[in-house]
């Protein structure tokens, strides 16, 4: 084991991480705009993944159309959660949509395994022949395409956010959504944008999780949900910055424990880091400092 | 007649486990912690009567001690975020709880077989039950024994100045805290008594059904907690014991003729269920209208 590994392990995991700091932003965006958890937001994002790879039944796509077409698809997911899950549940009863989302993980869950009989699908990949070196560092070409894609989403959604009228709305909805409303911004129309919108960039992170394993299982669920989670909670709920930090620390943290301590451990050690955050930021990584109150 | 015993072994446990989200959700806080404290006892106590070879009783009563304690030190990290944040750290926790055992190897000999936890293919041959000639029906009401005592306690802590504080908490925290509650303490012992009361339940669990693993102690399990309190509403215990009867008596036996459908439609329900009835089956509501139907006219106000 020497220092240069563990440079190349820490490099592999950054580069994978920019889908968990996408998956993140969605979890954070949603919790900013309505201040609810979407527990299915990951699944819905797998699924969408899923649904792109329906196409490769009929013709013969190239690899690209599919990744497109995972976005589209858990777009429309993303917008079927909204309505079964947040639409028609009133604002004071906080706990229903939180637990609706827990079904609603549950049964796209369920309906893929039921669909695929809990076999992983190959997924298809670009560029996993390229390796690209650096001095004594390789890099893996499909790893740089997940980031390069990872990053151009990152920079789409800043862009939506920060530079377009929607993203004003958007932002103006997350400080105060009375006001806003106030202002003409028409709430019910923002969510199911945001939820169709982060849906979209969740199910291209989806397909980059897809791209870079090879395969798609129903076994991803659960972890990239959970993952996605701790991604947002460590950059702090609601912070956009803040998760595309915590999804690269996340990612680089996980290939690190994976390559020091094996596959099955490593996730002990990314939860041991939410505590770890929990303890010492429990704002976030940008969190403003804070006194006690 | 042995099926029936073998449900109620299985309603008592997951009574145990629907008190301990109780009295969590009584101080407002929403954890999904449950499956990894159930984990935790029931790894402790069968450990205890496999390999030590304790008696049941102090077993069971080590591996709720040792699941408060690891309770208790979860909650101060966990309990200084609030709301939907400690969802996720009580996520984060459970899963951590699960592979820790995924990982957790410790075999002994004992006699001819090697016995105690082996990473994924989980602890075999729990068989105190069947090697002391306890019967079903003795095992049964053994379990519901302790799920009695649990009631009992709550829903005696629920009438004292305890839940009354517990209860103000969940309602308004700052207006608690400016009554001159202290918030850290009162959470912390809430979660505390729910890991003694999970880790309980683990136990109970690891003995009766004599192997245990780590894909049984999963996020559906902590889910199946903390819907009961939910769907029984928070106005007494008893709404939490007819909601485990209802969901794991009904909805999980009574539907099995639909094979590998009904998972999909569990999921579905819950949707269903919390578009319809956002505040929960029983709500605060509903309760005291059926409250002044089974006093009849006049008897209630």
């Amino acid at each position: 084991m020497s220092a240069l590994e563990l440079v190349q392990a820490v490099c592999d995991g950054l580069l994978f991480g920019a889908t968990y700091a996408v998956i993140g932003i969605g979890f954070t965006l949603i919790f900013g705009v309505m201040h609810k958890l979407n527990m299915a937001y990951a699944a819905a994002s797998l699924a969408g993944a899923y649904a792109s790879l329906l196409v490769l039944h009929f013709v013969h796509a190239p690899a690209l159309v599919v990744f497109v077409l995972a976005g589209a698809a858990a777009g429309v997911f993303g917008l079927i959660v909204y309505l079964c899950c947040f639409r028609f549940i009133p604002l004071a009863a906080p706990l229903a949509p939180l637990m609706a989302t827990i079904g609603m993980l549950m049964l796209i869950d369920e309906s893929i395994v039921q669909l695929t009989e809990g076999m992983p699908l190959p997924y298809p990949v670009l560029f996993d022949d390229v390796m690209l070196y650096l001095g004594e560092l390789t890099f893996r070409g499909d790893l740089l395409l997940v980031f390069g894609v990872g990053l151009a989403c990152m920079g789409l959604m800043l862009f939506l956010l920060y530079r377009t009228r929607l993203g004003l709305a958007t932002r103006a909805v997350a400080q105060q959504s009375m006001a806003a409303q106030l202002c003409g911004v028409r709430l019910t129309r923002l969510n199911a944008l945001t939820f169709a919108l982060t849906g979209l960039f969740g199910g291209i992170a989806g397909a980059m999780i897809g791209a870079s394993v090879g395969t798609l299982s129903p076994l991803l669920m659960l972890p990239v949900t959970i993952k996605g989670l701790i991604v947002a909670v460590i950059g702090g709920l609601g912070s956009i910055p803040g998760a595309i930090a915590a999804g690269l620390l996340v990612g680089a943290f996980e290939n690190l424990f994976q390559f020091l301590r094996g596959v099955t451990e490593r996730d002990i050690y990314v939860m041991l880091l939410l505590f770890v955050f929990l303890v010492l930021r429990p704002g976030g990584i940008f969190a403003a400092g804070r006194g006690r109150d | 007649m042995d099926f029936y015993l073998g449900l109620a072994q299985t309603l008592g446990v997951h009574a145990l486990l629907g008190l301990s989200a109780y009295i969590v959700l009584l101080t407002g806080q929403v954890t999904m912690a449950q499956a990894g404290f159930f984990a935790i006892g029931a790894y402790v106590a069968g450990m205890l009567t496999v390999i030590a070879g304790w008696h049941i009783v102090p077993a069971l009563a080590a591996g709720s001690l040792v699941t408060a304690l690891v309770a208790c030190a979860i909650a101060f990290p966990a309990l200084r975020v609030r709301g939907l944040m400690l969802v996720v750290a009580t996520i984060a926790f459970g899963e951590a709880v699960r592979l820790f055992f995924f990982n957790f190897d410790y075999q002994v000999w004992r006699g001819e077989i090697q016995v105690g936890p082996l990473g994924g293919e989980g602890f075999r041959q729990i068989r105190y039950f069947p090697e002391h000639g306890w019967s079903t029906l003795e095992v049964m009401l053994f379990i519901w024994g302790w799920v009695a005592l649990a009631l009992a306690a709550l829903w005696w802590t629920d009438r004292s100045r305890t839940g009354a504080v517990l209860r103000a908490v969940g309602e308004d925290e700052i207006a608690a805290q400016s009554v001159g509650v202290n918030l850290t303490a009162v959470k912390v012992s809430a979660m505390t008594a729910a890991g003694a009361i999970a880790g309980l339940g683990g136990g109970l669990y690891a003995h009766y059904t004599t192997h245990i693993e780590q894909g049984s102690f999963t996020l559906v399990l902590a889910t199946f907690a903390i819907a009961y309190p939910i769907l029984g509403g928070l106005s007494s215990v008893f709404g939490t014991l007819a909601a485990v009867l209802f969901v794991q008596g009904f909805l999980v036996e009574g539907l099995r003729f639909l094979g590998d459908w009904r998972n999909l439609l569990f999921g579905a329900l819950i949707v269903l269920a919390m578009n319809l009835r956002p505040r929960g089956l029983l709500d605060a509501a509903t309760a005291t209208r059926l409250k002044r139907l089974f006093a009849g006219p006049g008897g209630a106000r």
